[in-house]
């Protein structure tokens, strides 16, 4: 067996860095698209935006075969649920049925998971749901392995009631310089406007990336 | 409650079907320092490079035919497998688990028992189809393969290439021993994915013809054929259509033994070896009872 | 090995604990019933246990169905019920012989521990020996023998490959099935 919060033997990483800015009237989630074995990229345009719902995306990051399997109970749940409801779900009610399976599997799984989308209750809406399973609601959130190189970069230059644009560029940039410093973040960057709208999705090629350092 | 056991019910299959009578001893087998553990036989792998790529219309599927174990135990063997009649599965890894997870004959059970619950995944299939009268899609077999895998936590070690033609289009995934999958205009897999992999990336362009996808495939597999020692022999190529699947068994034969053992010259004696060569110190011979199969018929 | 409307196994006798030999009577290869050989290699407890469980289920199948199992049907079971052990298997390497349908069609089957199967149309081989095995094989085999000449080239192709191979030997035994007789020769072989 191999210890908690590693990955086993031959096991799908997604490396990964991800990101989810709320602003004003909605969310923007963002995420890298490489998918490794070891030291191999099996998937270099893979898509780590997984939508639960019409409104409710959520980033993954860890095992991929974890990941996937969680989102796919949480999405089927939640579909559930909303009917039930006759509404639309609100977002904390997504991130807290991923929270209770990465607090009660957390022994056997290895998933951070960032939980984000619009309700119209609360807007736009960003939780983080970490390794242990707890869940904090954050105005932004990044995760994965390549987001301890762009902590104080988003510190920094985050900024409550952003534009649209201003924090879709705030976004795309990290993500671009976390891709640049860490090995197992890479490729496209991927992102996705969600809004009362609806969701808006965006690629930024490999070759375009708005990384400073030249 | 009959059920109550269940975490899921729509796929009763996963609850289990593995018999473990065997498992501590061997554990204690593997432990002990008599020299047992050097008993037990190695498992087959597929060794392996399989492939897909979507083309204008279908779908190709590649696959090279060795099997090893601790020599090439099997020179030819088949590593694309039916799944459902518009969908084929090409398996890499422990040869039983690939085998097993996909093919037809009903098992993760005692054999000849009376209750059929745990079959695989294309039996499964068939009774779906049955149940509902439609064709398969591609994405149910994904599912159904990747559940199965995930519950089993990566100790069935089958990593697989699923493509198919469904009423949605054509589809091709890749599905990994732990569980995970991706969806891709162009996989590789096994021990000779990265040798395979490099003839894709440097020749894979988007709405590609029937003929260049088989072409590309066949290429990406001798890639892995001569590149890879786990993989070897022949490529086989099976091509899914809307209305047609085409299993090219043995499609290219790079490896052909037959004119180089023809042209060795042998004594015409070499390998005959007359009755009586070999000393023997007792013959038993079992003759069988003839069963008449005449019926006398009786007047009506 | 197939020949021309008949079958055969062969294994040496030589049953031991790595390089000590306990006993040089082992028999390992078996007549599941009158067109079905199974010959077991491996852990030597496993193949009695396997061949016990195996004769059940042939037996019952004879009850239910009131006919003789086919050899292919017998490989499936084989196969089902050694992967049904996939994380407890038996330390056993089975090969399956057999005479299939009316027209006693050749064939041949071996499978790893947890029931992958190999069918080949000429020989399988199994056990300690097997590289060497694969090599006098090859060498030797010749399609369409009559049972005769298919017990010499199965004999000298199992004596051979057993001199180089410290964990087998001490005499062999052959066993050829075709449609109307089962034959067990038992070998001279080195003792050591």
């Amino acid at each position: 067996m191999s210890p908690p919060g590693t990955l086993k033997k031959g096991e799908v990483d997604l490396g990964t860095s991800i990101m989810a800015v709320s602003f004003g009237s909605g969310v923007i989630v963002g995420a890298d698209s490489r998918t490794s074995t070891g030291s191999y990229i099996a998937n270099r345009v893979s898509d780590k935006l997984t939508p639960v719902h019409d409104y409710v995306y959520c980033c993954r990051s860890g095992s991929a075969a974890d990941t996937q399997a969680i989102s796919d109970i949480v999405r089927t749940q939640l579909g559930n649920h909303a009917v039930e409801l006759g509404r639309a779900p609100a977002v904390k009610t997504a991130a807290k049925l991923f929270q209770r399976y990465c607090y009660e599997y957390k022994d056997r799984l290895m998933a951070g998971i960032i939980c984000a989308g619009f309700d119209p209750v609360e807007g736009g809406t960003v939780y983080s749901i970490p390794l242990g399973g707890a869940m904090i609601k954050q105005p932004f959130a990044i995760g994965g392995s390549g987001s301890t190189y762009i902590y104080a970069y988003c510190d920094a230059n985050y900024r409550e009631n952003m534009t649209r644009d201003e924090a879709h560029t705030f976004v795309k940039k990290a993500l671009a310089h976390a891709m640049a410093r860490d090995g197992s973040s890479g490729g496209v960057i991927r992102t996705a406007i969600i809004d009362e709208n609806g969701v808006e999705r965006f690629f930024t090629p490999g070759n375009e990336l708005p990384f400073t350092l030249q | 409650m009959v059920e109550e056991n269940r975490a899921d019910k729509s796929f009763p299959h996963v609850d289990g079907g593995f018999n473990f009578e065997n498992f501590k001893r061997n554990v204690s087998f593997m432990n002990s320092d008599s020299g047992i553990k050097g008993t037990m036989p190695k498992a087959w792998k597929t060794g392996t490079t399989i492939v897909g790529v979507v083309f204008d219309g279908g779908v190709a599927l590649a696959a090279d035919t060795r099997a090893t174990g601790n020599v090439i135990v099997d020179k030819n063997c088949e590593k694309i497998h039916y799944i459902a009649p518009n969908i084929y599965c090409c398996g890499a890894g422990t040869a039983a688990d690939t085998e097993m997870t996909v093919s037809s004959i009903s098992i993760l059970q005692e054999p000849l028992r009376d209750t059929h619950d745990t079959g695989q995944i294309s039996s499964q299939l068939e009774l779906l189809r049955l149940n509902t009268a439609k064709s398969s899609r591609v994405v149910t077999a994904m599912t159904m393969l990747k559940r199965h895998l995930f519950n089993y936590q990566g100790h069935v070690s089958a990593a697989l290439v699923l493509g198919g033609v469904d009423a949605t289009g054509p589809h091709l995934y890749t599905v990994y021993p732990h569980g995970s999958t991706d969806k891709l205009p162009y996989v590789t897999m096994g021990s000779g994915s990265l040798a395979a992999m490099s003839v894709f990336e440097t020749s894979y362009k988007d709405n590609l013809t029937e003929q260049e996808a088989i072409d590309l495939v066949a290429e990406a597999i001798k890639a892995g054929i001569f590149n890879d020692l786990g993989s070897g022999s022949n490529v086989d190529v099976c091509i899914i259509t809307k209305d047609k699947v085409d299993m090219k068994r043995n499609f290219i034969t790079p490896n052909d033994q037959g004119p180089l053992r023809a042209s060795i010259s042998k004594p015409a004696t070499f390998g005959y070896f007359p009755p009586g060569t070999t000393k023997v110190v007792s013959t038993d011979i079992e003759t069988f009872a003839t069963v008449t199969t005449d019926v006398e018929m009786l007047e009506a | 090995m197939t020949g021309k409307n008949c079958v055969a196994i062969a294994s040496d006798t030589r049953m031991g604990a790595q390089a000590l030999t306990v006993a040089t009577n082992q028999e390992r290869v078996f007549k599941m019933n009158n067109k079905t050989l199974l010959g077991l290699s491996g852990l030597i407890s496993d193949v009695y246990t396997v061949k016990q469980k195996l004769d059940m289920q042939v037996n019952m199948y004879k009850l239910r169905e009131n006919r003789d199992m086919k050899p292919s049907v017998f490989n499936n079971m084989l196969s089902s019920f050694l992967y049904a052990r996939r994380f407890g298997p038996y330390f056993i390497e089975p090969i399956v012989a057999g005479l299939e349908g009316p027209d006693n069609k050749p064939f041949i089957s071996g499978q790893d521990l947890l029931g992958a199967s190999v069918f080949t149309d000429d020989f399988v081989v199994a056990g300690t020996s097997e590289s060497e095995l694969f090599g006098t094989c090859e060498s030797f085999y010749k399609p369409d023998l009559e049972p005769e000449e298919l017990f010499e080239t199965i004999a000298q192709c199992m004596l051979a490959a057993v001199d180089r191979d410290c964990l087998a030997g001490w005499g062999g035994v052959v066993h050829i099935l075709t449609p109307d007789e089962h034959i067990v020769k038992h070998l001279k072989g080195r003792h050591d």
